[in-house]
């Protein structure tokens, strides 16, 4: 009787669970993102504060529930030599975040090629892609309407999925509302191609 | 009342933290724990049983357990699992050979129930060796993209030379202060 009963509760409570691959050139302000988007949707969260976040090689995980369900974020490193571990976490998400510095113009033919190898890559096929055009606090940044046009160019690599450009500004937390409700959305539209995670077997 | 108590105890970060450094035989675990310490690179021998010591890093205590990481000795570190804050996973780069016995290792350890809240820290130790392993090759090598509910961190470490060691404890010290 208690299973039965616990079953039952956990069946109303369980959220369904995706998976969000936060990715994008070192310095772009991944860590940054993460835990500016924690801070937002959970309460009572002490964010890490900005200048004690460091370079990550490995993995951050942050969770947040937001409309619904519950995000599983997914922060990587973003270095040349960690980018060859990126492709082994595809098959598993649900939606990828694109993080580029906008600050910093000199690396964006860089952050562009880094995007398109990514896009290329078969399991992310039908994925919903939101890039964030970061650091939208520095004054002489690009512009989002710099940043769309580079990273619409490949139209054939994206394809059918939805995929969106926003400036956002990670140490402000200007703009982070905004992407993660349309990436919300995309994720509930594509849980057809991409079910949620099941809970039960981890 | 009670809330300002712990309020300012949080504070003054007085609870002592418990870390265990783990790893293969040979791959520096003892090293690090006395560069940790003294501050010094002392002379070792293998480790049979366990070195205890207090390390104190800016305002935060830590009980550090270096455990013996020969292989009689591996299945006795269970022992030592319960109440653990952190795991510091030391491998030796320049050991291509056993990389794989520490990655089963690894995994082992990771599927205890005790550590399921523990921050995982992985050094890639002796990058002071000609030829051995980039971290990137180090993160392959070990199958760390299959942990995918866990925060963890991977560092390039010379436990002889004291490098890297400051950064991986000064991330270690924000983990475990963020963790709440």
């Amino acid at each position: 009787m208690f299973t039965l009963g616990y079953g039952f509760y956990k069946y109303l409570v369980q959220k369904d669970e995706f998976c969000v691959l936060i990715l994008g050139l070192d310095n772009a302000g991944k860590t940054t993102f993460l835990e500016s988007a924690k801070t937002k949707f959970t309460k009572n969260y002490k964010s890490m504060h900005p200048s004690k976040i460091t370079t990550t090689v490995g993995l951050n995980i942050g969770k947040i529930d937001v409309s619904g369900i519950r995000l599983n974020f997914w922060d990587l490193g973003g270095q040349l030599e960690l980018q060859s571990l990126w492709d082994k976490y595809y098959a598993e998400s649900h939606a990828i975040i694109y993080i580029v510095d906008s600050s910093d113009r000199g690396r964006i033919p860089e952050s562009k090629e880094t995007f398109d190898r990514m896009i290329a890559s078969e399991s992310l096929q039908g994925i919903p892609l939101l890039v964030l055009a970061n650091k939208q606090d520095i004054p002489d940044c690009m512009g989002v309407r710099d940043v769309k046009p580079i990273f619409n160019k490949n139209a054939h690599l994206i394809g059918k999925r939805d995929c969106m450009v926003m400036p956002i500004s990670a140490l402000t937390g200007d703009g982070i509302n905004e992407g993660i409700c349309w990436l919300v959305d995309c994720i509930k539209r594509n849980v057809f191609i991409r079910p949620p995670r099941n809970n039960d077997d981890n | 009342m009670g809330g300002l108590l712990s309020y300012f105890r949080g504070l003054f970060g007085s609870r002592e933290m418990r870390i265990l450094i783990l790893g293969l035989d040979g791959a520096g675990k003892t090293t690090i724990l006395y560069r940790l310490q003294v501050g010094e690179v002392v002379t070792t021998i293998p480790t049979i049983g366990f070195n205890v010591e207090q390390v104190q890093y800016k305002n935060l205590k830590f009980q550090v357990w270096d455990l013996g990481g020969q292989t009689s000795i591996r299945p006795y570190w269970r022992c030592y699992y319960s109440n653990t804050d952190a795991i510091i996973y030391v491998v030796d780069s320049a050991d291509k050979e056993r990389i794989g016995i520490s990655k089963d290792e690894l995994f082992h350890m990771l599927r205890e129930e005790e550590l399921q809240e523990a921050i995982l820290v992985v050094l890639a130790n002796k990058q002071d060796m000609a030829g051995c392993m980039s971290v990137a090759e180090v993160h392959q090598a070990l199958g760390l993209d299959a942990l995918k509910n866990r925060t963890f961190q991977i560092f390039k470490t010379s436990a002889t030379k004291g490098e890297g060691l400051d950064q991986a404890m000064d991330w270690l010290a924000n983990a475990l202060q963020n963790r709440k």
